[in-house]
């Protein structure tokens, strides 16, 4: 899923010092098991906002509302009748959802609530971590599950480094060493020998080097 | 301090360490107003329920748990005394004051512990003065 982190009151205050009336705008999917926009941060940052603006004495109306999933056109039409009634809408997805509202209604500034971290796991409750960089051109096979990619603080293919100790990097000991982990795993699934392949240089175009990706499935397009 | 200031204290408590009606258990005060929120653990009491106490006028919010090891649902006080912590955090962000909001682990049923939090915390209210946002 796509994790992501709430703003700063204080961030958020600022971007929305122009406007009097606007629509905290949540989304019920990855933002909302991240604890970063779902229906509760939604009621809660719109309680501290209500707040914060009464104490300073400022007049401003606060509308909440929580659609499924804000990057998808058939879930942001209901936000419609809200958005029409303010004059600006925190959008508290990802930035994905934010430019999909964006998009939708044109005539509304659309401003993020919530900065988008990484796509990650929930590791247990409270606790996500980077598990893919979205490269586009996925090497999981090789390495026994653990993508080196996004989880090794040196992006190494053929590692590992020889700086990791007792399980832990280097670059910042709080990290599991990603090496640590393709080897334990490998050696569980009788694949060590993926070790002894060379990995060539990551082919970067699949990535953002290339420019914004698409992804087109013509199967699905009337 | 506002001369006149009758602090406006919001108790949310969990029914298993005060069972009772609270404004009728413990002695009156004429230097406040209580009112309480009974709930079936305290790990019920959300972020949103504080904060929108506070909106609707209150100066403090208490909140009474069951002490650390003797939750009926095991967690539910721990869960709450983080959330706490976490709208502390919030309500100093927002230049509220933190110290509005206090948890207080109760044994059951003692009206006079809870007596002497809602004292305590209705004479540090006083000094912190009535709420900015109230």
């Amino acid at each position: 899923m796509i994790v992501g982190e709430q703003k700063p009151i204080g961030e958020i205050k600022q971007i929305l010092s122009p406007y009097k009336r606007v629509l905290v705008l949540g989304c019920g999917t990855c933002v909302k098991t991240c604890f970063a926009g779902g229906e509760d941060e939604v009621a809660v940052l719109s309680s501290a906002l209500r707040l914060v603006f009464k104490k300073e004495g400022r007049e401003i109306t606060i509308e909440e509302l929580t659609v499924e999933r804000q990057c998808e056109d058939e879930f942001i039409r209901e936000a419609a009748p809200a958005v029409s009634n303010n004059a600006a809408v925190l959008s508290l997805a990802c930035g994905a959802g934010v430019q999909a509202i964006a998009r939708r209604f044109i005539d509304v500034p659309v401003l993020p609530g919530v900065n988008t971290t990484f796509i990650g796991v929930l590791e247990k409750q409270g606790l996500f971590t980077e598990e893919c960089l979205g490269c586009g051109d996925c090497k999981l096979a090789v390495f026994g599950g653990v993508c080196p990619v996004t989880r090794c603080s040196k992006k190494l293919l053929n590692g590992p480094c020889g700086g990791s100790r007792a399980g832990k990097c280097e670059v910042n000991p709080e990290t599991d060493c990603a090496w640590q982990f393709i080897i334990s795993r490998l050696e569980v699934l009788g694949q060590l020998d993926n070790l002894r392949k060379y990995n060539p240089p990551k082919d970067w175009r699949a990535s953002h080097a290339g420019g914004p990706r698409k992804l087109v499935r013509e199967d699905h397009i009337i | 301090m506002e001369k006149n200031f009758k602090p406006q204290i919001t108790v949310f408590h969990c029914i298993n360490c005060f069972s009772g009606d609270l404004e009728s258990s413990i002695p009156s005060r004429s230097d406040g107003v209580l009112k309480s929120v009974k709930m079936a653990c305290s790990s019920m009491v959300k972020d949103v329920f504080l904060l929108r106490a506070f909106e609707s006028g209150s100066d403090a919010v208490i909140v009474m748990v069951c002490p650390e090891g003797q939750c009926r649902y095991v967690e539910g006080n721990i869960r709450a005394k983080k959330r706490i912590e976490w709208v502390k955090k919030l309500l100093d962000e927002i230049e509220l004051d933190g110290r509005r909001l206090s948890l207080h682990p109760i044994d059951s049923g003692d009206p006079d512990a809870a007596t002497g939090i809602i004292g305590r915390v209705l004479s540090e209210v006083s000094a912190l003065g009535p709420n900015p946002a109230g």
